[in-house]
């Protein structure tokens, strides 16, 4: 194995020498720039990847689009979303049901990636991005928002709550020919819910919140130095 | 010597979690990011051969997931079992083109192109191949981007299986092969994430450095031939 990380974490210096601050993730060149401009990006001129995408007021607007998403939750969870009804009979379908359903016909490897794509990633993913937006106000919160970011990136694609839409979409017509399909206000919800998460996922820059814990943790420091600690 | 410069021959890394450039010594395998708290590696650890045990079992599980029915409905007693392509055709047959046009790229055109775009991006890297770095990326960006969308059948499979159960008359009961569909999206989803693009890069900045050494040692030769 390689050596032990604390052994030698002395020679690993974050950031980088003169003319460079920044690799491209993709393709690695070496560039001069590290933050686009506010309100534009910033691609690799050799691979065309996205390094840098930098919103006007990024941190305000993901906390405030964090926690609409967060209110939006509720409904889209607990009301229905479609009504199928046949003859006299009729069944509704909301976000939880239908992984009930699998669970109990057996499939919990299909029951528990529906779950997780359709229920807890765009969950933990609200969660995520308000906790950090709201706690890298606090230099005290820089570890566990530190953590909270890599479990972002972990999750961000596995939220997919746009797919889910294109499903109710596709159940919607396939069924309609066998009974009586019906949009519940619990859609409505659900669709304001995909807007604003992916809104979320646009408007959050990881970069920022980073600039941020960098600058709070030096005015914080001067008493004891967390870096070095480290 | 005017080529771009890379991170990696001037000892730097970049974190794959905050994608901060750090000053690594030489002999240093694998670390932690000091911002972040990430393991770091100069490239993804056994990325090209995870990239192909991972597409592989993905290319095996696609046989059950396409013969193996995916879906029953069941109407007054009657119904058989569909398989996803048998699904997109009953759609297609009764006029719904539009969303059997999207069926079939979700759940048959992109498992199956995923599949032979992750093959491609290996076989460039592991065999050297000479295609255009750009034209590599552009397929690691499509298979990226596309991945996501194939479990739009298993999100509809779920919805109809709470929504027509209605006993005797109606009812949708899920089958085997959505099991192995819903892991053929996964693991393949894995795939790309294992796969890094930059050994792509590295190759052609290898081959490109090979061509400037013949050049000089060229340039030489022809320098030496005209003094003699």
């Amino acid at each position: 194995m390689g050596q032990d990380s604390g052994q030698d974490s002395a020679h690993i210096q974050p950031g980088a020498s003169r003319p460079w601050k920044r690799a491209c993730h993709q393709c690695d060149l070496l560039l001069t720039r590290d933050h686009a401009p506010v309100g534009q990006r910033l691609m690799c001129p050799r691979c065309g990847a996205t390094l840098h995408r930098n919103m006007e007021r990024s941190v305000a607007h993901t906390a405030a689009l964090s926690l609409s998403g967060l209110l939006l939750f509720i409904p889209s969870a607990t009301l229905p979303l479609l009504e199928f009804s046949l003859f006299s009979f009729g069944a509704e379908n909301t976000l939880l049901n239908g992984v009930q359903a699998l669970f109990a016909a057996g499939y919990l490897w299909l029951a528990s990636l529906v779950l997780f794509c359709s229920v807890l990633a765009p969950l933990g993913k609200f969660l995520l991005l308000a906790f950090i937006s709201w706690g890298s106000a606090w230099a005290s919160l820089a570890k566990p928002v530190a953590r909270a970011l890599r479990w972002y990136l972990h999750l961000q694609e596995w939220g997919m709550l746009d797919v889910y839409l294109l499903g109710i979409l596709v159940a919607l017509v396939k069924m309609s020919d066998l009974g009586k399909m019906s949009v519940e206000p619990g859609l409505y919800c659900f669709v304001a819910m995909m807007v604003v998460s992916s809104a979320a996922t646009v408007s959050f820059d990881a970069e920022t919140v980073w600039a941020r814990l960098a600058r709070r943790a030096a005015t914080a420091g001067s008493k004891k130095d967390p870096e070095a600690a480290q | 010597m005017n080529r771009p410069a890379r991170a990696l021959s001037h000892g730097f890394w970049t974190c794959l979690g905050c994608r901060q450039l750090v000053t690594v010594p030489r002999e240093t395998r694998t670390c932690l990011c000091p911002r972040c708290g990430a393991r770091m590696h100069a490239r993804v650890d056994g990325s090209i051969m995870l990239t192909w045990a991972l597409t592989i079992t993905g290319a095996l599980l696609l046989i059950p997931a396409n013969i193996l029915p995916v879906m029953t409905v069941i109407y007054l007693g009657s119904g058989d079992p569909s398989t996803i392509i048998g699904g997109t055709l009953e759609l297609y047959h009764n006029g719904l083109w539009g969303i059997a046009l999207i069926v079939f790229v979700a759940s048959v055109a992109v498992p199956v192109m995923k599949l032979v775009g992750l093959v491609i991006l290996c076989l460039i890297v592991q065999l050297r191949l000479n295609v255009a770095p750009r034209q590599a990326m552009r397929i690691y960006r499509v298979v990226n981007a596309i991945g996501r969308w194939s479990l739009l059948d298993l999100f509809m499979i779920s919805i109809l299986v709470a929504l027509v159960d209605m006993g005797a008359i109606a009812e949708v009961a899920a089958g085997a092969g959505s099991t192995a569909f819903a892991t053929v999206v996964v693991v393949t989803m894995f795939a790309v994430r294992a796969f890094d693009p930059r050994l792509i890069w590295d190759i052609y900045e290898e081959k490109m450095s090979a061509v400037e050494a013949e050049n000089i040692s060229q340039s030489h030769q022809d320098q030496s031939g005209e003094r003699a």
